[in-house]
């Protein structure tokens, strides 16, 4: 207990001397050799961690090179060169498009719907959950096979990317801002959430990823504040004449243009006003409080969500046609005053009153701990431990949000290296997949067939449909069904079976008839070491008979990745 | 494992939840401290099958008030002609292309409830499923699924691993949560995968050492649970299977996953609750009258539904299927042709236990004055008094305010679906 406390009191004047002087050598952190792990066991443990688990040698090059400095590393990922990964995205076409053509697209591809709709070929609406039962038009075809790309690039780059902490954080800020690519123009508005509001700012500032989530089309529209209006307001085209008809996001909403004949521009007119938003929509805003920022027991009420989703009416999203960006409608927007939180926002302030709102919210210790026990829950502990929480708070005081200071006082403290937090986790199904492949040493294709793989374990990526993203509880994902799968992919995997992926065994083991140098290098390669003697006992026995040295390798890899110590970190 | 250390578990279990500590981790715990009962030898437990009918059906092509005049005034190029419609009751008919379910209709064990939806107003598919498979409409953050909440809540039957199945590659919502609940896409190729017998069946015995004797926690019990389950899969023989009394399921996923869900029931495997999933009903564009794009769903559907009943014969008795949609769509046709997104619908209840012959619900009618917002059809039976009217009279569910949260389903609001 004494040396608990002294190891906290430690950590603590290592992260203050670390925040003092950030790139200072990394052999100042005193804690860094905590009792009971050797170099190799803190290596292997960073690596399940902060990495997406280790290709074959890099423990041993990440130990030999001192574990700290490989994390103060991780923490500075710009300086990391990562030409492979880079290399491999450039050939990915989601790459090439902005939002504005993938907004282009998604008109061309629900105007190409509808046309098809009209003879006669039917097909479920492209905001229908369920998979579409019919190939649909080359438009539509195009719009799936960029979505796949979008999921198939996660992949790619959490197998091979260099910057792996950097990867492993964007994985986060995507489930904690998370959005459902199957929700109608997600699927075209989530390519750039991802790539352009999410993946710059995942060690930045918190405040500033938070901002850039909510003006974000993907989060706006996911969350229906695109169409939160002051009640009684009317946009401009509803109050002229005569403009040209044109198609907006979804179906059903208000239509922005009327025929140049009276009498159908009156009905149109009509029809446009009983579709019109009525007042404000709370969904982002009770979102927003709950989930985004200060937790469910942050000290909100519902009279607060109403505030909330009063400041941020207006916050919309333009036509597909003018690129699907963020708009702010001030004719939507409700210019009274407003409290939050018993902050008062006075009357007259339009977007600017938004951004306030947005600003005060990062700052508020309800959201540092609710954003920093997430943290800690993804990397420590399901149950993340107090001092952990702590430490991540503290940080974030001192450094206004940093979300790099914050995770580099989490990997400091002693709870990121407390024996029963060692493996203390079960691997998501990204996790799984992704560490197995890097285990073999394997190189996945641009196709979307090792996503599929993912998908197939229970976690499809971006099309988490609740807003809380996918869960970080082993409950989540430990069912007899999801593990029976998880060991049909290591089999197949080791057997270079497993489709959209190379492996390289010959990086893991030599192919030898020795059941027990193969069954060594196996345990180093595989579990790094961790391997239990029932396992080693199992696969002996299963070696037993095995007249090919391939296929025994294959065999003994695929039990190793499919059993019981690879299903955690 | 004897009965009485399975009832002092069980009661540890609900001790934990009387105390208000029961974080998911500790409920998945005392779930998988069960161990499984040898199968059931009673084959005479109610089961419950959901079928979503995903993108909203238009509840009034499917069983049609053709006693009304205003229906044929709304849709002069959809409406079915009452002159083709399958007459039920005078005034409600179902589509010609479900005359397949008449029979059941006549012998009482179908059943209509009309005018049934959510109590919230969005018209988003998305939301709407959403809060129709969380069992909570308007609030987003829920995150289980109500059928998994009613295993949560009701764990009289939880013995087996396939208590609670979802037909198709993921879980779904209404399947999310705590209580262990399996998703099969394909129940013969649920399992380890080799490419003969032997090397399979070696490859199991392997993997179920390996975790037997290596794996602590969740995946230990998990993991037996799934050996457990392939086991008694492998002894129901689902390679073998033949519908019984010349059942002819139409082809595609629909049917597949209904024989699949025959097959379990009939496998006496402890099958409570079975989930499946339809799609292809959003139709705004060319919808069709008595024949055309809905046409073709609902007979893939009506099929399904008959030869299932036909499939499981006297099984039916203890059977019962729900169906669900997040919507109904629009009274009047639009200028395509078909509908847009309503609000009420119409579920269909089918089998032995069910108060069928009957068009449940009250009936708002299609008058202006009556509609929803002006333009659809009111919902008069809020989605959850159906549901939680069936898992009360059906499955025999003592807490539904545990299962749908916030909401007290009152059973003078029952639609009647289930015979009393």
């Amino acid at each position: 207990m004494q040396n608990r406390v002294l190891a906290r009191l430690l950590t603590l004047a290592a992260a203050v001397a670390s925040v003092a002087a950030p790139q200072s050598a990394p052999h100042r952190s005193a804690l860094r050799q905590l009792p009971a792990l050797t170099p190799h066991d803190s290596a292997l443990h960073a690596l399940d961690r902060l990495a997406y688990g280790p290709r074959p040698g890099e423990v041993d090059a990440v130990a030999a090179g001192g574990v700290m400095n490989w994390i103060d590393r991780q923490l500075s990922p710009d300086q990391l060169d990562d030409r492979l990964v880079a290399e491999r995205a450039a050939t990915f076409r989601i790459l090439r498009y902005d939002s504005g053509d993938l907004a282009r697209l998604y008109a061309a591809a629900s105007e190409e719907r509808r046309e098809r709709q009209r003879q006669g070929a039917g097909q479920p609406a492209m905001d229908s959950l369920a998979p579409p039962a019919d190939l649909g038009g080359k438009e539509a075809q195009m719009g799936r096979r960029l979505a796949g790309e979008v999921e198939q690039l996660a992949v790619v780059r959490a197998a091979l990317s260099r910057r792996q902490l950097y990867e492993v954080m964007v994985d986060f800020w995507v489930n904690h801002f998370n959005v459902f690519f199957g929700k109608g123009a997600d699927r075209v508005l989530a390519p750039s959430y991802i790539e352009e509001t999410l993946r710059p700012r995942a060690l930045g500032k918190f405040a500033d990823l938070l901002i850039a989530a909510a003006r974000s089309p993907a989060m706006l529209f996911y969350l229906d504040n695109w169409q939160s209006v002051a009640p009684g307001s009317m946009p401009p085209a509803l109050t002229r004449p005569r403009l040209q008809a044109r198609p907006w996001f979804g179906r059903g909403r208000y239509v922005p243009g009327f025929s140049q004949e009276p009498a159908r521009a009156d009905s149109q007119r009509r029809r446009a006003l009983e579709r019109m938003p009525k007042g404000i929509n709370e969904n982002y805003a009770r979102e927003l409080l709950e989930l985004h920022t200060l937790g469910v027991d942050g000290g909100y009420t519902q009279q607060d969500v109403i505030e909330v989703a009063r400041i941020l009416t207006g916050w919309s999203i333009k036509r597909p046609q003018q690129g699907g960006g963020f708009e702010f409608h001030d004719w939507a927007h409700d210019y009274g005053e407003k409290t939050v939180l018993g902050v008062r926002f006075p009357a007259g302030h339009g977007m600017d009153e938004g951004v306030r709102l947005l600003k005060l919210l990062a700052s508020l210790p309800a959201t540092m701990h609710h954003v920093s026990r997430k943290l800690c829950q993804r990397l420590v502990n399901d149950e993340p431990p107090d001092g952990c929480v702590d430490d991540a708070v503290a940080a974030w005081k001192r450094s206004s949000g940093d979300i790099r200071e914050v995770v580099r006082a989490i990997v400091r403290g002693p709870d990121f290296w407390a024996p029963q937090n060692i493996g203390a986790k079960v691997k998501t199904p990204l996790e799984f997949v992704v560490s197995a492949v890097r285990a073999v040493g394997g190189d996945p294709d641009t196709t979307p067939r090792l996503a599929q793989v993912v998908a197939r374990l229970g976690q499809p990526l971006y099309r988490h449909v609740a807003p809380d993203g996918y869960p970080e509880r082993e409950e989540a994902w430990v069912n007899s069904g999801a593990l029976l799968d998880r060991m049909n992919v290591a089999v197949a995997l080791a057997a270079g079976r497993l489709p959209g992926v190379t492996v390289a065994l010959d990086s893991v083991a030599l192919a030898t008839g020795d059941a027990e140098r193969l069954i060594a290098a196996v345990n180093d390669g595989i579990l790094g070491g961790t391997m239990s003697d029932n396992t080693r006992r199992v696969i002996r026995d299963e070696l037993a008979d095995a007249r090919d040295p391939v296929a025994a390798r294959a065999l003994a890899v695929g039990l190793a990745l499919g059993g019981p110590e690879f299903q955690r970190q | 494992m004897s009965v009485s250390r399975r009832v002092f578990v069980k009661s540890g279990g609900l001790a934990l939840v009387s105390l208000g500590l029961d974080p998911l981790f500790l409920a998945r715990a005392a779930f998988a401290s069960y161990r499984p009962l040898p199968p059931p030898t009673a084959s005479d437990r109610p089961i419950l099958v959901c079928l979503f009918q995903r993108g909203a059906v238009d509840g009034l092509n499917m069983v049609v008030p053709h006693g009304e005049s205003l229906y044929y005034r709304e849709r002069p190029r959809i409406a079915v002609p009452a002159s083709e419609v399958v007459d039920l009751d005078g005034h409600f008919g179902l589509h010609p292309r479900l005359a397949a379910l008449k029979p059941l209709w006549d012998n009482k064990s179908l059943g209509v409830i009309h005018a049934v939806g959510s109590p919230d107003s969005t018209r988003s598919h998305f939301d709407a499923q959403d809060y129709m498979e969380s069992g909570t409409p308007g609030a987003k953050s829920t995150t289980d699924g109500w059928l998994n909440r009613y295993c949560q809540h009701d764990r009289e039957h939880d013995d087996t691993p396939f208590r609670a199945v979802a037909f198709g590659p993921q879980l779904p919502r209404i399947l999310a949560g705590s209580a262990p609940s399996l998703a099969i896409d394909d129940l013969q190729a649920f399992g380890l995968r080799a490419p003969q017998e032997a090397a399979r069946d070696r490859l199991t015995r392997a993997f179920e050492e390996l975790y037997a004797g290596s794996a602590t926690g969740l995946l230990s019990s998990s993991s037996q649970e799934a050996f457990e389950a392939v086991q008694l899969l492998q002894q129901a023989n689902p390679t073998q299977y033949r519908p019984d009394h010349d059942a002819d399921y139409p082809r595609g996923r629909l049917g597949r996953s209904l024989q699949q869900i025959a097959q379990l029931i009939k496998g006496n495997l402890g099958l409570q609750l079975a989930f499946a999933d339809v799609t292809g009903w959003d139709t705004h564009v060319n919808q069709g009258a008595s024949e055309g794009q809905l046409a073709a769903r609902l007979a893939e559907l009506g099929q399904g539904l008959a030869a299932f009943a036909q499939d499981l014969g006297e099984r039916l008795r203890d059977v019962v299927v729900l169906t669900m949609s997040e919507f109904g769509r629009t009274i009047r046709e639009n200028g395509n042709i078909g509908t847009d997104h309503g609000h009420a619908t119409a579920m269909l209840v089918m089998g032995g236990p069910v108060n069928g012959g009957r068009v449940l619900g009250r009936w708002p009618g299609l008058d202006p004055a009556s509609r929803f917002e002006g333009r659809d059809l009111a919902v008069t039976t809020d989605f959850r008094d159906l549901f939680g009217e069936v898992l009360a009279r059906h499955l025999g569910a003592t807490d539904l305010s545990a299962v749908f949260p916030g909401f007290t389903p009152d059973p003078t609001r029952f639609p009647g679906a289930i015979r009393g």
